[in-house]
C-alpha cells in the first residue's frame, strides 16, 4: 500500500535519566552505544561518545520530518532536558512550523531553562507526576522528585506556557485518582493525562508488581467518568484505559506506519517507540545511514505491518480490522511470540487465554509484589 | 448506556472576545493547504467555516467577527451569527478557544 503522511514525530533525545520507574517503556537492554558513555561530550566523528545522535543530525531530522508532513514533535526520552542543546532543538523545530511538546519529568528545569525554552517557541510541556503523595512519588521514581515538580510546574505556569500533568497509573496509585486530579487542577494545568500502564519495556518486566485488580479497575473507571463529566470542566481530562481488561484491543498508532514515527537516541527510526526491543526480528533503519522520507515509505520496518495485507485470521475477515488494526504488534510479540498473530488483548485472538490467565493470577492473589527499578545508562556504563 | 448532557448554559454574548486557547496553535498544513488546530498530541482539521471564524478571534468581539463575515459573504446576519455561536460553543467544548 502507499504510504500517508505522518503527523506526529516522537524524538527520544536520550535514554539518560534522573528517575527510576519500573513502568518506564524505554527499553529494558538499551543499545550498546547508548550504554558506553557519559553525558555527550564533543562530537567524535559521527556522532556523541555515548552514540546519541549530534544537535546537527536532529536538526536534519527535523527539518526532513517537516518535509514528510509532520506537523508535531515530541521531546522524550529518557529525560530530555538531559541533553543541554534542547532549546537548540525546539528552536529548530519551530523553525520547521511544529508543534512542539515537552514531555518531561521536570527534573533540571530552572527558571533560565523555562524562559528559554519558551523562547525558542516551545508550545506545550506534558510533566510527569508518579502520585499525588511525595512518599509515594518518590518510592515510585527511585529519586527524590515530587516536591521538585511540583516547583517546576509552578515555573511552568509563571511562563505562561500549556501544562499538562502526565500519570502513569497502576496497582500502587490507581486508589488515589481523584486526588491526582485534583492535584493537576490545584496546579493550574490546562489537561491531566491518567494512563493506565501499558506493559512494555520495564513495565513488561515488573508486570506483576504493577497490574491492578480488577475491583480497582473497575473503581477507577468509574471515578474517571464522573470526573470528566463533572461540569465546570476547567481542565480535560483523558484516561487511558487498561487494555487487559478490555476485550477488544486497542487500535495501536492507529495503524502501523500510518501516522506516527519514533527516532531513538541513536537514530534508529521506529514505527513505534517500543518496537525495537518487543520485535527483535525487525530490522530498524538509522538516520545516519538513510533519510527519513524512504525510511517511511520504503523500509522493512514500516511497511511490514502497514494496510491490512499482514493479517492473519481472525483479523483478515474481521469488521474491526479497520478501526483497531489487529491491535499492538508489540503486544502480540511480547505475549505470544509472534509480532504478526491478532493482539491476545481481543476476545476472537486464540490467544486470549494468555491474557486471561495474567488476569487470574493477578486477582486470585493482590498481594504486593517487588519491582525492578529502571536502571539508567550511565549507572550501568558505571557498573560494567 | 451513555448519556450526554447538553448544557444549554451561558449562550455566547456578542461581546464576549473569543480567542484561541493557550497551548493551541492555528497554521497551515502545507501537505493541504488546509488550516488545522494544533494542540498537545491533536490535530483538527478546520472546514471553511470554523477557518474564517478562528482567523478572526484576535480580540475581536462575536457581534464584530459576524459583521465582518457578513461584509467579507453578503451574507444574512442573524443566520451567520447561528453559525458563528454553534462553531464557537463547540471548539469551547473543546477547550480549543477562550471566551472572555
Amino acid at each position: 500500500m502507499t504510504a500517508p503522511r505522518p503527523y506526529a514525530l516522537l524524538a527520544e533525545v536520550t535514554y539518560r535519566c534522573p528517575l527510576h520507574c519500573p513502568y518506564c517503556s524505554n527499553p529494558v537492554a538499551l543499545p550498546v552505544a547508548a550504554l558506553l558513555g557519559e553525558a555527550p561530550r564533543r562530537p567524535q566523528g559521527g556522532g556523541y561518545s555515548n552514540g546519541e545522535l549530534t544537535t546537527d543530525e536532529w536538526k536534519r531530522v527535523i527539518r526532513e520530518a517537516a518535509a514528510l508532513g509532520v506537523l508535531q514533535i515530541g521531546f522524550s526520552g529518557g529525560e530530555p532536558l538531559a541533553r543541554r542543546d534542547l532549546t537548540e532543538l525546539v528552536h529548530a523545530a519551530r523553525e520547521a512550523n511544529l508543534y512542539t511538546n515537552l514531555i518531561t519529568s521536570g527534573i533540571g528545569l530552572d527558571d533560565d531553562r523555562v524562559r528559554d525554552l519558551r523562547d525558542a517557541g516551545l508550545d506545550s510541556v506534558q510533566l510527569s507526576f508518579q502520585s499525588d503523595q511525595p512518599d509515594l512519588s518518590d518510592e515510585i521514581a527511585g529519586a527524590h522528585a515530587h516536591r521538585r515538580k511540583l516547583d517546576v510546574a509552578s515555573k511552568i505556569r509563571a511562563a505562561e506556557i500549556s501544562l499538562s500533568l502526565n500519570f502513569v497509573i497502576h496497582r500502587r496509585n490507581i486508589d488515589r485518582l481523584p486526588q491526582m486530579i485534583e492535584l493537576a487542577e490545584s496546579l493550574g494545568a490546562e489537561r491531566v493525562e491518567l494512563a493506565n500502564v501499558q506493559f512494555y519495556g520495564w513495565a513488561f518486566l515488573n508486570r506483576a508488581a504493577l497490574l491492578p485488580t480488577r475491583e480497582q479497575v473497575t473503581r477507577a473507571r468509574a471515578i474517571a467518568i464522573a470526573a470528566k463529566a463533572r461540569p465546570p470542566r476547567s481542565m480535560e481530562i483523558f484516561y487511558v484505559l487498561p487494555d487487559y481488561y478490555e476485550s477488544r484491543p486497542k487500535p495501536c498508532l492507529n495503524g502501523w506506519g500510518q501516522r506516527y514515527l519514533t527516532v531513538n537516541p541513536i537514530g534508529d527510526v521506529l514505527p513505534c517507540p517500543t518496537a525495537s526491543s518487543a520485535i527483535p526480528d525487525l530490522h530498524f533503519e538509522n538516520v545516519r545511514a538513510r533519510n527519513l522520507d524512504w525510511i517511511w515509505r520504503e523500509s522493512e520496518s514500516f511497511t511490514r505491518f502497514r494496510g491490512t495485507d499482514w493479517m492473519p485470521e481472525p483479523c483478515r475477515s474481521c469488521p474491526q480490522r479497520e478501526i483497531d488494526f489487529g491491535g499492538c504488534r508489540c503486544q502480540a510479540a511480547l505475549l505470544t511470540g509472534n509480532a504478526t498473530n491478532t493482539d491476545p488483548v481481543c476476545e476472537f485472538s486464540p490467544n486470549r487465554a494468555i491474557v486471561d490467565a495474567i488476569l487470574r493470577d493477578i486477582n486470585s492473589n493482590d498481594a504486593a509484589r517487588d519491582w525492578t527499578y529502571r536502571v539508567n545508562p550511565k549507572e550501568l556504563a558505571v557498573s560494567s | 448506556m451513555r448519556f450526554i448532557m447538553l448544557m444549554a448554559a451561558n449562550p455566547i454574548s456578542d461581546a464576549t472576545q473569543p480567542r484561541i486557547a493557550k497551548g493551541v496553535r492555528l497554521q497551515l498544513d502545507p501537505a493541504t493547504g488546509k488550516t488545522v488546530l494544533l494542540f498537545p498530541e491533536g490535530i483538527v482539521e478546520l472546514n471553511e467555516t470554523a477557518q474564517e471564524i478562528l482567523s478572526r478571534c484576535d480580540g475581536r468581539t462575536l457581534s464584530e467577527i459576524v459583521r465582518d463575515l457578513a461584509e467579507e459573504y453578503d451574507a444574512d446576519v442573524a443566520a451567520l451569527a447561528a453559525d458563528v455561536r454553534e462553531t464557537l460553543a463547540d471548539l469551547n467544548e473543546r477547550k480549543l478557544i477562550e471566551l472572555t
